[in-house]
């Protein structure tokens, strides 16, 4: 039995005997290279499920959609290590209680399909353990060294260049499941905090708050870098934000759910060389 | 002929502890420029990143962050908080080019006075030395420009 297989055959059994009312998982998208979420509720949808490496999307948002798990009851989900690390975030923001989510995990390692055993989001610990110790994608790190080593006017134009491309159509915002505020900072209109015309200028605050807010809560699942229409750089950003908090504070993302959140936590010898 | 240039700075400061402190410079008859344009908040916990972001979008030419010294917070942690949001939103605006001499960070009490006047005239001088912040500013003057199509 491939593993898709053996994928549908759990999902099956899952909704049958009432462990979930529902399973959040992949369908065939409008491509037969893309996948799109599926939600099923009968286990005999089970085999419109598609799990194989196509699966990119990190699923977790949906499991803060309105209504969604107010009833108590169990939901089903299929996600890759960066979407559990979502839900341990999205539990240690007090957004689901982890105990509701039955995780269907799967990897993708080299372009191929992996089986992930386990179910509920400590059963995943040690994995995440060592996603910390090996994060590093070198392609993106040369980029990233090759940014630092600019002079800060020639950093400026580089982003100035990337951030004047934005068409403002928050595709980035939309997809992440970190962003869940009922009303955005950029909705807001009093005050006024970022300039919602297509000028550069409002594109750069725009893409620097939205790092900000993401700063030691993003898993580097690249949804907002495959959901951009005009392709900025957007997992780059976020990836050097990642190793600051990294860096500074030891914290990586979604290892528990009840790690504390890093901007909302603090010891009292954190570093402030910066500091006069 | 043209104004030698002056430059605007923005500080945020805290109310309990470096407001107090520029409130001693004063009274006690020290000079520093006058370039300086307090905002005086609460704590420096309630110093949103997004100040310094508008203080740019407003054309300033450098920001100031200051507060209480660690462990002195009226509100007992609220610039713990605060430093750890300044040293994530500071590696961004590195990240970005917005250039470090730019924004300015420290801890002054409600006895350092000298501090400071020391500190503003310091700050001021490299600033003026750095020139207007012309990069952001004409991401500014975009704003301003009639359409043309």
């Amino acid at each position: 039995m491939s593993i898709q297989e053996q994928y549908r055959k759990r999902a099956a059994e899952l909704l049958a005997s009432g462990e979930v009312k529902i399973i959040i998982g992949y369908g065939a998208g409008s491509t037969p290279d893309r996948r799109r979420a599926l939600f099923i509720r009968s286990a005999d949808d089970a085999s419109l499920l598609h799990v194989d490496a196509a699966c990119d999307a990190n699923l977790s948002g949906y499991l803060v959609s309105e209504g969604l798990l107010s009833d108590r009851k169990k939901v089903g989900i299929f996600l890759r290590p960066e979407g559990i690390r979502s839900v341990n975030i999205l539990a240690a923001e007090s957004q689901l209680d982890p105990l509701q989510i039955v995780i269907i995990g799967f990897n993708v390692e080299n372009g191929s399909l992996a089986a992930l055993q386990g179910s509920g989001v400590n059963d995943f610990s040690s994995l995440i353990s060592t996603l910390k110790e090996s994060r590093s994608t070198p392609e993106e790190q040369a980029l990233i060294e090759k940014i630092e080593g600019m002079t800060p006017e020639e950093r400026f134009a580089f982003w100035q260049a990337e951030f004047s491309k934005c068409i403002k159509c928050y595709a980035c915002r939309q997809v992440c499941p970190m962003c869940y505020c009922k009303r955005c900072i950029v909705d807001n209109n009093q005050p006024q905090w970022v300039h919602t015309s297509s000028h550069t200028l409002g594109n750069f605050e725009w893409n620097l708050v939205r790092a900000f807010h993401l700063s030691g809560r993003c898993v580097e699942c690249g949804g907002c870098d495959r959901a951009c229409p005009v392709n900025i750089p957007l997992r780059l950003i976020n990836r050097r934000m990642a190793q600051e908090v990294l860096d500074a504070f030891d914290h990586f993302s979604g290892m528990s759910h009840t790690q504390e959140p890093v901007l909302a936590s603090f010891k009292k010898d954190d570093p402030e060389t910066f500091i006069l | 002929m043209s104004e030698p240039f002056e430059p605007k700075i923005v500080a945020f400061v805290c109310t309990y502890c470096t407001y107090a402190g520029a409130d001693l410079a004063g009274t006690s008859r020290l000079k520093y420029p006058p370039n300086i344009r307090m905002v005086r908040l609460p704590c420096t916990g309630r110093i949103s990143p997004m100040f310094i972001l508008k203080a740019l979008q407003k054309g300033a030419d450098g920001v100031l962050v200051s507060g209480c010294h660690p462990g002195d917070c009226h509100f007992t942690h609220g610039n713990y908080h605060a430093r750890r949001r300044w040293t994530v939103f500071r590696a961004l605006l590195n990240f970005t080019g917005i250039p470090l001499e730019r924004i300015r960070f420290s801890w002054i009490s409600a006895a350092e006075g000298v501090k400071f006047a020391e500190l503003i005239s310091s700050l001021t001088e490299d600033i003026r030395k750095l020139g207007p912040f012309d990069q952001y500013k004409a991401m500014i003057h975009e704003t301003e420009t009639p359409v043309s199509l």
